[in-house]
């Protein structure tokens, strides 16, 4: 219903408003059906070629980057545990830099997926000596996530303006250059790795009685560690080569569902990929918006909803 | 003489320059009882864990059901041998029959398995831990020997034909110590083979088949209680002097810590 309402108003709305039935003409026409109002070349340009390509991929992106928070919080029972926090974000970013510059979007994907796995092996490494102690892996990904985007800076300020994206979008991510060609590219690395995610949800249940039980239990707790770490790395690396880092929603929306979903994994991914995917469609939309005709970062709009909200459920949660 | 369950040879566990355990044999038969005890630091949990899977010797070998468990896949090995540690964290979300509920967890695969039996097999392991009354509580809600219980309970749902415990009495009062001391017997007189660390002597005296006495890393006595269970030998390995009499009702010794030094 949320998703609904906000693709409308991310069709109709923007520099050129479309009415509603007009809008409606473009997705039929583009079914093979002549129903609702026969639109414009402007409106079918602008609905069908500029703003749909981008609010598919903001609900893919934000759908992958809840599920992705959903599943790291679950794997390291840990409710700080989020993507960019853990420095797979700025790690994907280096990578993607580098990518956009030799080739474009499909580059900064390509290099943003093979950055952010790596970055996930090397937490993993680090994760492998404070198997205890997630909180350690968290701060080693705060500072490791601080150097890392130091690099970025590096690879963006001497590479050429033209092709590399500047700065503010790593940090701050934005949806602007969307196209269907950059859906296109990331949407496989983002299916695979859902249904690698989703599929473990049951053990993600096992693995939340503990390391130690779970094994008991059967689980090869570092195999499923490595694996669901990889898969996190790579969607991560997807969504930053698309959109650049985008802060808050990996970390806010599991831990917001968490109270609503219970303690069940499957029934928490899921609500945390439709949760997502509405989060970052209406920041976007916000983003576009909100100053009219300048856009802003979406994930200022992330941070500024998010920061509150998160505080207000920590202050709740110690109420309970 | 049939296969032993447990069969552990010369293991030896080493971290940095500390022997954690030194070149101890175990074993341990189905229908058997073991306990395993011996002061703070002696070894006890190491040996546990390393004849449950959870480290890997720096030395030797530990077979389960006759499979070296350097080669089992964990999810084979939770058929066979369930554990019950000290180290549950506390903030498990689950309400304590869905904690219980998991120990069915590794007879997912299995063909024979089926829904009704997974509900018996956890409803007969809570009421043999006296859990059912909290069944829908959240297991952080619950007191410590609460949650020990329940821990326990879900260690019964495995149904696993080895089973080991470590201390799963030290948080229960009296009543539930008896209890739960009662129902581990009867875990192993249903052909399981049942290793159970212990810092309780007398509960051990009055329970185990057999008793293996650690100290300093190494294993210095085994046998039924009677042999172990000596005033000289307990009071050098404890550093305390011990009396050893006649239980006035049980058949088997019963051990005081007494004034004086060993």
């Amino acid at each position: 219903m949320g998703l609904l309402v906000t693709a409308w108003a991310a069709l109709s709305f923007g520099a050129v408003s479309v009415p509603f039935d007009e809008v409606l003409g473009v997705l039929a026409r583009k079914i093979g059906l002549d129903a609702f109002a026969e639109p414009s070349r402007q409106a079918e340009g602008v609905v069908w070629g500029i703003r749909m390509p981008r609010l598919l991929l903001a609900f893919a992106v934000g759908a992958s980057l809840g599920l992705v928070g959903g599943v790291l919080q679950g794997l390291l029972r840990n409710d700080l545990a989020d993507p960019h926090l853990l420095g797979i974000g700025p790690g994907a970013a280096i990578g993607a830099a580098i990518g956009s510059a030799a080739g474009g979007i499909q580059g900064a994907i390509a290099g943003g997926v093979a950055a952010g796995v790596i970055t996930a092996f090397a937490i993993r490494r680090m994760s492998r000596r404070a198997t205890i102690d997630p909180t350690r892996i968290i701060l080693s990904g705060v500072a490791l996530g601080a150097a890392l985007f130091a690099w970025v800076g590096f690879v963006v300020f001497t590479a050429d303006r033209a092709t590399v994206p500047p700065m503010e979008f790593w940090l701050l991510g934005s949806l602007t250059g969307s196209t269907w060609r950059a859906l296109g590219t990331a949407i496989g690395f983002l299916l695979i790795t859902a249904i690698a995610m989703l599929a473990s949800a049951r053990l993600l249940d096992v693995i939340a009685l503990g390391e130690a039980d779970a094994r008991h239990l059967g689980i090869d707790v570092d195999l499923v560690r490595t694996v669901l770490l990889i898969a996190a790395g790579a969607a991560v690396g997807a969504t930053v080569g698309a959109v650049g880092v985008i802060a808050f929603v990996g970390l806010l929306v599991p831990f917001a569902l968490r109270g609503v979903t219970g303690p069940s994994h499957r029934h928490l991914l899921l609500a945390a990929i439709a949760t997502g995917a509405l989060f970052v469609a209406a920041a976007d939309l916000v983003a576009r918006l909100a100053l009219e005709p300048v856009e802003i970062p979406v994930g200022l709009v992330t941070a500024a909803i998010g920061g509150p909200v998160f505080l207000w459920l920590l202050s709740r949660r110690h109420d309970a | 003489m049939p296969e032993p369950a447990v069969a552990a040879t010369s293991l030896t566990y080493r971290v940095g320059d500390a022997t954690l355990v030194s070149n101890v044999d175990f074993a341990a038969a189905r229908g058997e009882l073991v306990a395993v005890i011996g002061p703070n630091g002696a070894g006890k949990s190491t040996l546990l864990n390393l004849l449950a899977g959870d480290l890997q010797p720096s030395e030797g070998q530990v077979v389960l059901d006759s499979v070296d468990i350097v080669d089992a896949l964990p999810g084979d090995l939770a058929l066979v041998r369930s554990m019950l540690t000290q180290r549950t964290p506390v903030d498990i979300p689950y309400t304590a029959a869905q904690v219980v509920n998991m120990g069915r967890f590794p007879h997912r695969r299995d063909q024979t398995n089926s829904a009704e039996r997974d509900s018996a097999a956890v409803a007969e392991a809570m009421d043999r831990t006296d859990t059912s009354r909290f069944a829908g509580r959240v297991y952080a809600t619950l007191s410590g020997g609460e949650r020990t219980r329940v821990s326990l309970a879900r260690v019964f749902a495995q149904k696993t034909p080895i089973v080991f415990l470590d201390e799963p009495t030290t948080a229960l009062d009296v009543a539930h110590q008896e209890r739960i001391m009662g129902e581990t017997v009867r875990l192993s007189r249903e052909q399981r083979a049942v290793v159970v660390v212990l810092h309780d002597l007398n509960a051990a005296a009055v329970h185990a088949d057999r008793i293996v006495l650690m100290n300093q890393s190494e294993v210095v006595a085994g046998g039924r209680p009677r042999e172990v269970l000596q005033e000289a030998l307990l009071s050098e390995v404890y550093a305390q002097r011990m009396v050893v009499v006649d239980h006035p009702f049980r058949d088997c010794p019963l051990v005081l810590a007494a004034d004086g030094s060993p």
